[in-house]
């Protein structure tokens, strides 16, 4: 079950400049989890120590927003994931 | 009533269609809010003065910094240690002396929001704090006027338009999350195309032309030259607006 995960390019310093990843996932925590195994350095930025995506960030599925069940959103094959980093700057 | 020296100035947008005459009478009739006078309230003032904005009233509370210009395009190195606001009034005094520039040199507070804004038709959100943000989406809801948001993080930026117990709003997208305000990467031309979309957004409310980015986060991503689009949906459960949706939906 392989699905696209999309990164901003600000996040190309912790993937060797890769911004789009395919991996296998039934749900959004096992994409990302799929996801840090390509990227230790994505891992480590997104994935708390319990493995939950740290809530600096968001994931959207096919344009839509996982919340509020990102982790165990259900994803099929195919579907494109962005994850999405939440900025304040002005 | 515009004037002959207004028909003059805005001939080209008035001879937009759907803009015309009545178009221009409504900018110059508005009145906008325009919270931080740096690198996004830079180009959004800047263009809605140009356009004809009628009162902008504009609040920051920082000083200039050499720090600043390389992106807070209505300061220069003469301005260093001015109030944003009196440096940003001085310029658009010149780019329109036909519109009206308030200012305001304070810090934007829960207390004293809804002050600020007072009668202000809309509210621009120009800011570089969250907590800033989620306080001025809250007055917007409060008060009943459309907010509109921007923000910028180096090479990528971000843009959404809210109308007060029709749409989502901030906190619908953000759902009360706290972050650590930190120092934060940006070159110039990033708060420069953010800035003017929200600029744009407020001129097609403000004229009711066209299709608000309402419901939807247009992002961009400007190393990638892309724009993506994230649908936002109302959350019932969302502690500014999910009371106002309920009330709306009864």
């Amino acid at each position: 079950m392989s699905v696209t995960i999309e990164i901003p390019s600000v996040f190309g310093r912790y993937s060797d400049n890769k911004l789009s990843f395919e991996v296998e996932g039934k749900t959004v925590g096992e994409a990302l989890h799929a996801l840090g195994t390509q990227s230790p350095g994505l891992k480590k930025l997104l994935l708390d120590k319990e493995g939950r995506l740290v809530r600096n960030y968001d994931v959207y599925v096919n344009g839509e927003s996982a919340y509020p069940h990102v982790m165990t959103r259900p994803v099929r094959s195919g579907d494109r994931l962005n994850i999405v980093m939440i900025i304040y700057g002005g | 009533m515009l004037t002959g020296k207004e028909k003059e100035k805005y001939d080209r947008q008035m001879m937009l269609y759907g803009f015309g005459e009545e178009g221009q009478e409504k900018l110059k009739r508005a009145k906008v809010f325009i919270a931080g006078a740096g690198g996004l309230g830079s180009p959004v003032a800047i263009y809605l003065a140009a356009a004809g904005v009628g009162t902008l009233r504009i609040a920051d509370h920082d000083t200039v910094e050499m720090s600043n210009l390389n992106r807070q395009v209505l300061h220069w190195e003469k301005d260093i240690g001015a109030k944003k606001v009196d440096s940003a009034a001085a310029k658009l005094r010149k780019l329109n002396p036909d519109i009206v520039i308030e200012t305001i040199a304070g810090e934007i507070t829960g207390a004293n929001v809804s002050r600020l804004v007072g009668d202000s038709d809309l509210i621009v959100d120009a800011m570089d704090s969250l907590p800033a943000r989620y306080i001025l989406n809250k007055a917007a809801l409060d008060k009943g006027i459309p907010f509109f948001h921007g923000a910028v993080y180096g090479f990528e930026g971000r843009v959404m338009t809210v109308i007060p117990g029709r749409t989502a709003c901030l906190n619908c997208l953000y759902h009360d999350v706290k972050v650590r305000k930190e120092k934060f990467p940006v070159i110039g031309v990033t708060p420069a195309v953010i800035g003017c979309i929200q600029a744009t957004e407020v001129i097609k409310y403000l004229t009711g032309m066209g299709e608000l980015l309402t419901n939807r986060i247009l992002n961009y991503d400007a190393l990638r030259m892309k724009f993506t689009e994230f649908t936002i949906k109302p959350d019932p459960g969302c502690t500014h607006c999910g009371k106002m949706l309920g009330e709306r939906r009864r």
